[in-house]
């Protein structure tokens, strides 16, 4: 699920590199891609981290998938039935195998993907590739099950009802989307929630769409080698049936002015503020995103004039950080700053205003560019550091393109992009019709 | 009493001490990967707090990981920083104080030069402090009483079961001793207590072996001091089963429980304890008891965990943070929100579960699948360079061998009987300790104290099995007296 706050550390999903390669591949490992003839996708990644395999399934349908009013958060939810049973395994056999294999196993949903993944003992390998074979190919669970299961995403969703950048997102992108699917958070609308104990055909209809081959990669990541990999692979997922299902996500037309909304929160909070601009969707061949991507560190990350301004000198914003996160679709560049005083946060949404449109006016310094590409290089390589981690830095990317090759082109593109690239496309993107400024402040708070 | 372990098992793959003539302590994991990690602890923590200055230790560690050095200002830090990716952080507990920092081995040298200035010639400076003790305000005011119930009743609970006791505050301290705080309580607590009688150095990964000499050269510059080596006991608390009721504008009720053992990872009784713990409340593990009865069967919530060790942000985290090494922990179930006409009927099932345990022990066969779980789960826990070189300072602390070996050696001889012995011995019910986080505060008393059943409806056909127990859960009594019921405004907690 996504958080602002877990966004304001750091932008970047990129992954470990041999030095020797550093100049050429941002990914240097040894990987192969095996394809089934139903349309599954294998990507099998041998490392030297040894005993341990980390298997991750990225299934690309996220909440942009879904299409049908009042039908939100049904990625999300069937993130949850998968491990309601399936055919062959009851839940309780399903733990258990799970539970013999020392497994840590859970799955994710956001916009566009959701993966499901179990690190293990290489040992466990065959039972776990059967088990997770039945449940993608045969989820059955009973109605009852279905019911209660519905209960526990509301449970989530009132786990993170507490946190105020929750409400704030949901608003924000209600805001920002007309017509898109974006315009849902990936939990969905509460309402929505609140009647999926009573959609269970709906929810076999969902499942029945999206879980199928063409839909799905397996990233096999470790201690473990190909030959191995497709075999399994092979066996347990080669009888799949290909589906045909294509959602019709509508596209959000060009916004014809700016916009605002206001959350009033119930309770204490220190006000945030989010501005946002419509950016372009993911391409490791067009320099647009690749152009945001670099620029985004550069005017807010910790380094940047505005950061050391507002957060180390003056000190009026204790949080600051921009999520421009990859989506298929043209999704949101986003600043979020949670401002000390309410009576700074003019103040303080002027001085971003001000960022934005200075980097319209004036090129990104070259040094300072050649530094964020170094830091994108190496934090990629830190976070390589065991092979469920390098499973966990590939799947945006899968979520993506279906291979980790395009984290390399996008690594190329980076090393291309010039001040002026930058300029460019903050012009066609930080215009005022393609803003969206969203203030939470608790009930009462004067600003 | 603790039970230290045998001296036989004292067994190591990772090398404690050091060939240099310094004296400090060290636990190095040379290898071959391209990353670098540092973690240099020192064995204080927020327990040497002094009365009146809590928050203390918590602050002067984030002075250092977070401002500036003698030579650099914190602004300037963070630009240097930026193109290694790399950045310094700090976990303070109780009698554990860690820095943390990795990098790639190209850039050791430019990385290290700073790393050791941060905590070797810190700049404490005014601005720094500034903004660093409005932070920790703003963490206790905003972000942890208004923004996340269930961290909220998590560390309210350890106050409450440590109260009186050195470990009875929050780390981050509170809201009233951090707003008297000076620059110069910060550094009277490095130079107190910063010392390399303190000080464990952690270095893992693809350095030179020379550089362990030349970390050890630098950080030998630190006096040497006298170590924070006080004992700390087991808290006496009353008897009877006492709950804060903790009242804020929420949508939902988050519960938190437990009580003191004397068990750590250096315990005889430790395995057996983990492993009842893990049986019946592995940490966001479908396949453990509790949450099988109350999410899986009765979604009454997303998730329904037990500990035998403090698990801070357990809310973000799939696997506990290394380097909270304590001499007293608790016994502690983690019931995640419910709805908040479901409060009631949610406590008294953890209580009538938790009972089931202690009465009935465990079975032959969840015995033996925990075991083979743990066994194994063990090498997840340390898949990553970090994590290795964390527990390894753990076992440093704790006197015990590598944590997998350990793991390992200890699971392969515990028995079922271990088992139910340990829970028999440690697992009490005569001193309860119950947090509430809930609107209803009012309410929630009176069904308590009045015994009020607290039926549950459902959304779907149960089996029989299920609602015949909701009919002894929706009246289990909940043994307290109107004293020990106690509704606190969030307000107060922290303060």
């Amino acid at each position: 699920m996504r958080t602002p706050l877990a966004l304001l550390s750091l932008l970047f999903c990129v992954a470990a590199v041999p030095a020797q390669q550093k100049e050429t591949k941002l990914f240097a490992y040894n990987y192969s891609i095996d394809d089934l003839d139903n349309g599954l996708r294998l990507v099998t990644v041998p490392t030297d981290f040894p005993n341990m395999v980390a298997l991750y399934i990225v299934v690309q349908t996220g909440s942009r998938n879904e299409v049908e009013p009042g039908k939100s958060g049904y990625a999300h939810l069937f993130e949850h039935l998968m491990f309601r049973g399936s055919e062959n395994y009851t839940p309780d056999q399903r733990d258990l195998i799970l539970k013999k294999a020392g497994a840590e196993s859970n799955a994710t949903t956001n916009q566009d993907r959701t993966t499901y993944y179990e690190t293990f003992s290489k040992e466990d390998l065959d039972p776990v590739m059967k088990l997770e074979a039945d449940r993608f190919q045969r989820l059955k669970y009973p109605e009852p099950a279905y019911k209660t299961e519905t209960l526990a995403v509301l449970g989530e969703f009132n786990k993170n009802s507490a946190d105020p950048t929750e409400k704030l997102d949901e608003v924000l992108y209600a805001t920002a989307f007309t017509k898109h699917t974006y315009e849902h958070t990936t939990m969905g609308f509460l309402k929505d929630i609140q009647d999926m104990p009573n959609q269970y055909a709906y929810s076999l209809q969902f499942y029945n769409r999206f879980y199928r081959p063409e839909y799905t990669t397996i990233v096999l990541v470790g201690d473990v080698t190909r030959e191995q990999a497709v075999g399994l692979t092979k066996r347990y997922f080669g009888e799949w049936k290909r589906g045909s299902y294509v959602p019709d996500i509508p596209a959000e037309p060009p916004q014809a002015s700016p916009r605002t909304a206001v959350v009033d929160w119930n309770t204490p909070t220190l006000p945030w503020l989010a501005i946002a601009f419509k950016g372009p969707g993911y391409s490791d061949e067009k320099k647009d995103k690749a152009a945001l991507d670099l620029l985004a560190p550069i005017a807010f990350g910790s380094t940047s004039d505005l950061y050391q301004r507002l957060v180390l000198k003056e000190q009026k914003v204790d949080n600051l950080g921009i999520d421009a996160g990859s989506h298929p679709d043209p999704e949101l560049i986003t600043v979020y700053a949670r401002v000390k005083d309410p009576r700074d946060m003019d103040y303080v949404r002027e001085q971003i205003l001000a960022t934005f449109k200075r980097f319209t006016d004036v090129p990104v310094d070259q040094t300072t560019l050649d530094a964020t590409r170094s830091r994108i290089r190496y934090s990629f390589a830190l976070r390589l550091n065991s092979s469920a981690a390098i499973a966990n830095a590939l799947a945006p990317y899968i979520g993506l393109r279906r291979t980790p090759e395009t984290i390399n082109k996008l690594f190329t593109l980076y090393q291309q992009i010039t001040p002026q690239d930058i300029q460019s496309v903050a012009n066609q993107y930080f215009t005022p019709n393609n803003r969206t400024i969203v203030t939470l402040t608790s009930k009462g708070a004067k600003n | 009493m603790m039970r230290k372990l045998g001296i036989a098992l004292l067994l190591s793959t990772y090398l404690i001490g050091s060939p240099a003539p310094s004296k400090l302590a060290t636990v190095l994991l040379p290898g071959s990967s391209p990353l670098v990690t540092f973690r240099i602890l020192f064995t204080t923590g927020s327990a040497f707090d002094p009365p009146g200055k809590e928050g203390l230790a918590e602050l002067t560690a984030t002075m250092l990981a977070q401002g500036g050095t003698r030579s650099m200002s914190y602004d300037q830090i963070v630009q240097f920083l930026y193109p290694m990716a790399s950045s310094v952080g700090s976990q303070v507990d109780k009698e554990m104080t860690v820095f943390t920092g990795t990098t790639h081995v190209e850039n050791l040298d430019r990385y290290y030069s700073l790393f050791k200035d941060m905590l070797l010639d810190p700049g404490f400076r005014p601005e720094d402090f500034r903004r660093l003790r409005e932070d920790a305000v703003n963490s206790l005011k905003v972000s942890l009483r208004e923004s996340n119930d269930e961290e909220l009743g998590k560390e309210h609970l350890y106050n409450v079961i440590y109260a009186g006791h050195p470990y009875g505050h929050y780390n981050g301290g509170k809201v009233s001793s951090l707003e008297k705080l000076t620059v110069d309580d910060v550094r009277s607590f490095y130079r107190s207590h910063y010392t390399g009688a303190n000080l464990v150095i952690g270095l893992a990964g693809g350095y030179e072996r020379a550089f362990e000499s030349r970390v050890e050269t630098d950080f030998g510059k630190l006096p040497e001091g006298k170590a924070d080596k006080k004992r700390f006991d087991n808290p006496k608390l009353a008897a009877g089963t006492h709950i804060d009721i903790l009242t804020r504008d929420t949508r939902s009720t988050a519960i938190s429980l437990g009580f003191p053992i004397e068990v750590t990872r250096a315990s005889r009784d430790w395995p057996a304890l983990a492993l009842a713990a893990s049986y019946f409340g592995q940490h966001r593990s479908s396949n453990s008891y509790l949450y099988q009865r109350l999410r899986e069967a009765r979604g009454l919530n997303y998730g329904d965990y037990a500990y035998v060790e403090y698990f801070p942000r357990g809310m973000f985290l799939m696997v506990p943070d290394p380097n909270l090494g304590r001499q007293q922990q608790i016994f502690q179930i983690w019931i995640r929100p419910v709805e908040a006409e479901n409060s009631m009927f949610a406590l008294r099932a953890a209580l009538y579960e938790y009972d089931k345990l202690v009465r009935d022990g465990i079975s032959q066969e969840a015995f033996e699948n925990t075991r083979e779980f743990l066994t194994k789960f063990a090498n997840v826990l340390t898949q990553t360079q970090g994590a290795r070189l964390g527990y390894a300072l753990d076992s440093h602390y704790y006197g015990i061998p590598d944590y997998n070996d350990y793991v390992k050696t200890q699971f392969s001889r515990l028995t079922l009987a271990d088992v139910n012995a340990a829970i028999r011995r440690h697992l009490k019910t005569d001193r309860l300790r119950i947090v509430m986080v809930t609107k209803n505060g009012d309410a929630i008393r009176d069904a308590i104290l009045k015994n009020i059943p607290s039926p549950i409806a459902y959304n779907s056909p149960k089996p029989k099995e299920i609602m015949d127990e909701d009919k002894t859960i929706q009246a289990y009594k909940v043994n307290a007296k109107p004293e020990d019921v106690v509704i606190v405004p969030v307000a107060q907690v922290f303060q």
